[in-house]
């Protein structure tokens, strides 16, 4: 696997040749305008993927990852939600200022989306064969019976047992981690470029999530193809993500190689999560939760929004929002003391 | 096996039937997936808090029902509802407020002016025996508003009080009711109706809310019964229970306020398809007779001057038409109020 | 699924005989002696009237009366009117005009209700939306027979455009009566249809079949209609009912000679036979549709499963 380190500025124009990343979030803002005045989900992110990666984006829920997700995807709801700023560039091109059409021809042809849950993603009234299916018989015009032999054979390489017999059969009618591989063979389909997985083993028994994770990375290895892994789970970023994303009030405030970020965080919120979770060699030891709760995204504080949670935080914190910089080659991070963070 | 009762069931249907089903599964929600601070949740939340003791349950209510009624100040519909209702309550009560005239005097009516059409001095005309029209509809209300409530009011007791125990209790009772439940749905509302005031020889306003009642109970029944079902099992009530409370006790305090609010939306639309019931059976000669004063029963006499007299069917229609209206936004008004998932 | 429809057609049998008795039990209890009331202003000499009361078993306890009268309908025999008329005659004849009836209004229900509904429900909150709703509420408002007048006075009166009153014209003249009875479930369909359609847009599924890149219109009407459909169905299915009921009063404002102005005619006239074969029949057919509507829902949603 290559681990590309992440432009400090955004790149230039891609050429043909290979190392330019694959895909590029640009500054993306999105906001939902609702009776309840306006929600700015995301604000300002940017990140790059290339192909063979795999990027986690890491974050409590509602710091606005599943929507730039959904954003990157092109199915955000709108209303109510809105993309006020920004560029989502796939190859090159800016997805946002593309046609409906050619959006939609790049849609699970090229970016591809598995959800966190399958039952209720999956369409409880059509068999599973038909719906994996619909890829070929939308994007490559499949006769209906191509389709469904392609249909088996996804199964059969995503692992469901007698996928001939199966195919015929309906959502409800598998079990949680059958439906995700369902959810990941119609994803796989048509060898996409780009697969962002939202929480896929959120809803899952520990045990299913590890298999789920190492199909995940296997298909990954055999396809080349970009990975964007949402979660919150820090376990499952350790194990298959090149780089780290953490995201926290709609904000990426650290980014940087896995390994570099799992051993020296350099913004406390990082620090946090870190600390929260069990190790085996902490045996015996009280988790240390991060006290309080993420702001509200209709009235942000003018400072750091981790600043009211955060054991770090001084005047400066509450008053000026610190920009995400590089503080290190590689690293990444929107804290005014990241360095003494990272030294600590 | 797995028999699906269809709960909400089809009121046989009037065919001013608006007290069918359509309206109470029609939630005007809006689309907001709410974002973080969606506000569905923060209601949801409070109705969840406070499980447990008497007290509480209260406080649960006392919260539906106060941003209930918040909601309801609010919406322009509902005041527009409520207060054409109030005109037309104060109209049955006190028709002399707004007619000088009283359709039942002798001399109200002068068979010279049969048929003449609306101008100044009889702002609707006249009818067929000259009478003044005004006067007409503006005494035909009491007895519209008078039908809704008690068949309504009749209906709905009787209902609560079955349904209760057929929820609660189930068994062989509960059965019973089924069966019955299907046979009167079987029959089409007004047909029902029309078979019954068939019996009487003389019918007037008993007869007529008789017929209704009979045939209107079982919705209810069937609308509370399956809240009765759906709140029994909830933690609260098992709470109470465990605490020993009675089962009288548990039905009257905990289930009935809960299982409450889906009744009285429907109840209030219900008024309004009675009402259109009464003046269809009127209209067609087998509900109120003659001199009773009824708008089914002036749009009857209309009929065959359609052609002619269109007066005399429009105005009583109007007001007929305008009374069901009210009652069925009023009815909307109170079920988005009620239902926490369209705020 | 065989088993399941064999076990509700005889859950229908004793509602079938429950609700014929009952209105068996009503129509000759009453008042007034029919026989008398059948001869009108002459008088009926004493030995016909005995005899007309003998062959409609009228003298008999009302429990043997319907017995005899049910024994007779097992054999397919439905009885005769006073006049001698068998009841199958009176039903051959109207019951096609009623089904015609019906299948207009079913028609208009279904197209303009549908279509309404999914417009509005696809484009929450637009104009045509609120267009819809306040539309649906008005008609819904508006009793059938006031409705009828009003078509009848503006489209038939006035602009003409439509045959005012019976069916002689053929096909036309049912257009005007079948959009009058249908008026009222078309509201309900399509506030149903809207309500169901929204709800269903914002399943996760929807949100699936978006990401595959589906057109919008295959997303709505693949991925999203057959869900929303599936309430619409049962309450097309529970509003047979009040099709039924309406066209008492469509067919008497339109003049048009069906089942309901005959079961109408013959409860005015104590025609107790008829009355009974023509409102069983009511009943029949409409627990018949429930089952059907019942096995459409399975056949549209393959979750359920009846044993």
């Amino acid at each position: 696997m290559t681990s590309t380190v992440p432009q400090a500025v955004p790149a230039p124009k891609p050429t043909v040749t290979g190392g330019a990343p694959l895909l590029e979030v640009d500054d993306l803002s999105v906001e939902f305008r609702t009776d309840y005045g306006v929600v700015k989900a995301v604000n300002g992110i940017s990140y790059t993927l290339a192909a063979g990666e795999t990027l986690a984006i890491l974050g409590e829920s509602g710091c606005g990852k599943s929507v730039s997700a959904q954003t990157i995807m092109g199915i955000l709801d709108s209303p109510p939600g809105f993309v006020t700023h920004g560029e989502i560039r796939f190859r090159g091109e800016d997805l946002l200022k593309m046609s409906a059409k050619q959006q939609r021809d790049i849609r699970g042809e090229e970016i591809s989306i598995v959800f966190q849950d399958a039952l209720s993603s999956l369409n409880p009234v059509f068999t599973v064969g038909a719906q994996i299916g619909e890829m070929f018989r939308r994007h490559r015009g499949a006769s209906r019976k191509d389709a469904k032999a392609s249909a088996i054979e996804l199964m059969d390489k995503v692992r469901i047992p007698s996928a001939k017999e199966r195919v015929n059969d309906y959502p409800h009618q598998f079990s949680g981690g059958m439906r995700q591989r369902v959810m990941i063979a119609m994803a796989i389909a048509l060898d996409p470029a780009v697969l962002i997985a939202d929480e896929p083993t959120t809803a899952l028994d520990v045990t299913v999530q590890a298999q789920i994770m190492d199909l995940l990375a296997e298909l990954q290895r055999e396809t080349g193809m970009g990975l964007i892994l949402i979660t919150h789970d820090l376990g499952v970023v350790g194990e298959i993500a090149d780089r780290i994303a953490v995201m926290y009030a709609g904000r990426i405030v650290e980014t940087g190689a896995t390994d570099a970020v799992f051993t020296a965080p350099a913004m406390p919120y990082t620090e946090g999560l870190m600390a929260s979770i069990a190790r085996v060699d902490q045996k015996g030891q009280r988790l240390n939760p991060i006290v309080g709760a993420p702001p509200n995204l209709a009235m942000l504080p003018p400072g750091c929004e981790f600043a009211p949670r955060c054991p770090r935080a001084t005047d400066l914190c509450v008053a000026e929002r610190p920009p995400l910089r590089e503080i290190v080659p590689g690293r990444r991070s929107a804290c005014h003391y990241a360095e003494e963070v990272l030294g600590a | 096996m797995s028999e699906r009762t269809p709960e909400k069931g089809p009121v046989g249907g009037t065919p001013a039937g608006s007290t069918d089903s359509g309206l109470l599964l029609d939630g005007q929600s809006g689309g907001e997936p709410g974002g973080p601070t969606g506000t569905g949740d923060v209601v949801a939340h409070a109705m969840a808090s406070g499980h447990g003791d008497d007290g509480s349950v209260d406080a649960r209510q006392a919260s539906l029902w106060s941003d209930a009624w918040r909601q309801l100040r609010r919406n322009k519909l509902f005041l527009i509802a409520a207060f054409l209702l109030l005109v037309l309550s104060v109209m049955a009560m006190f028709p002399g407020l707004f007619s000088s005239i009283n359709p039942s005097d002798r001399g109200a009516c002068q068979l010279s002016s049969s048929k003449l059409g609306p101008r100044s001095d009889a702002w609707f005309g006249n009818d067929i025996q000259g009478c003044d029209h005004y006067a007409n509809v503006i005494y035909g209300a009491r007895v519209s508003m008078i039908i809704g409530l008690v068949v309504v009011g009749g209906s709905t007791i009787i209902g609560i009080v079955l349904g209760a125990l057929a929820g609660f209790f189930g068994g062989w009772f509960d059965t019973l009711m089924a069966r019955i439940t299907d046979i009167v749905f079987g029959l089409p509302l007004l047909l029902g109706a029309i078979l019954i005031l068939g019996v009487f020889p003389e019918r007037g306003l008993p007869q007529v809310c008789l017929a209704l009642i009979v045939l209107g109970w079982p919705t209810t029944l069937r609308l509370f019964r399956a809240s009765v079902i759906a709140v029994k099992d909830t933690d609260y009530v098992a709470a109470a229970r465990a605490m020993g409370a009675t089962n009288g006790r548990i039905i009257v305090r905990h289930i009935l306020p809960n299982a409450i609010a889906p009744v009285l939306v429907y109840a209030t639309i219900a008024v309004g398809g009675i009402i259109a019931a009464e003046a269809t059976l009127s209209f067609l000669g087998i509900g109120l007779q003659l001199p009773a004063v009824s708008w089914g029963l002036q749009i009857g006499s209309g009929q065959r001057l359609i052609r002619t007299a269109p007066h005399i069917i429009f105005f009583p229609s109007a007001f007929l038409s305008v009374t069901v209206l009210s009652f069925i936004l009023l009815g909307d008004a109170l079920r988005d109020a009620l239902d926490p998932k369209t705020r | 699924m065989a088993r399941y429809i064999a076990r509700r057609l005889l859950l229908a049998i004793p509602v079938l005989i429950g609700a014929s008795f009952l209105i068996f039990a009503m129509v000759f209890a009453l008042p007034g002696d029919p026989i008398r009331a059948l001869g009108g202003d002459r008088p009926i000499s004493p030995a016909v009237q005995e005899q007309l009361r003998d062959q409609y078993n009228l003298d008999d306890p009302l429990l043997v009366q319907y017995g005899k009268y049910a024994g007779g309908l097992l054999q397919g025999d439905l009885g005769t009117d006073f006049s001698g008329r068998p009841v199958a005659d009176i039903l051959e004849q109207t019951v096609p005009v009623t089904v015609k009836l019906a299948l207009v209004a079913l028609a208009f229900e279904a197209v303009f209700g549908l279509i309404a509904g999914v417009l509005a429900g696809i484009r929450q909150k637009s104009f045509f939306d609120n267009l819809v709703l306040v539309s649906t509420t008005l008609v819904v408002s508006i009793p059938v027979f006031v409705l009828g007048f009003v078509a009848q006075y503006v489209l038939g009166l006035k602009l003409g455009i439509f045959p005012v009153a019976g069916v002689a014209s053929g096909f036309q003249g049912y257009l005007l009566p079948g959009f009058v009875l249908a008026a009222l479930s078309l509201a309900y369909v399509a506030r149903l249809t809207r309500t169901s359609l929204a709800e269903n847009l914002r399943n996760d599924y929807v949100r699936t079949a978006k990401a595959k890149g589906l057109t919008p219109l295959s997303v709505v009407g693949k991925h999203t209609l057959r869900n929303s459909l599936i309430p619409v169905v049962t309450f097309l299915g529970a509003d047979l009912g009040a099709l039924l009921s309406g066209a008492v009063v469509t067919e008497g404002i339109f003049n048009i000679p069906g089942l309901g102005r005959a079961v109408f005619g013959a409860i005015q006239t104590q025609e107790g036979t008829v009355v009974v074969g023509i409102v069983t029949l009511f009943v029949f057919v409409f627990i018949l549709f429930n089952l059907l509507v019942d096995v459409l829902y399975a056949a549209l949603d393959p979750r359920i499963r009846y044993e």
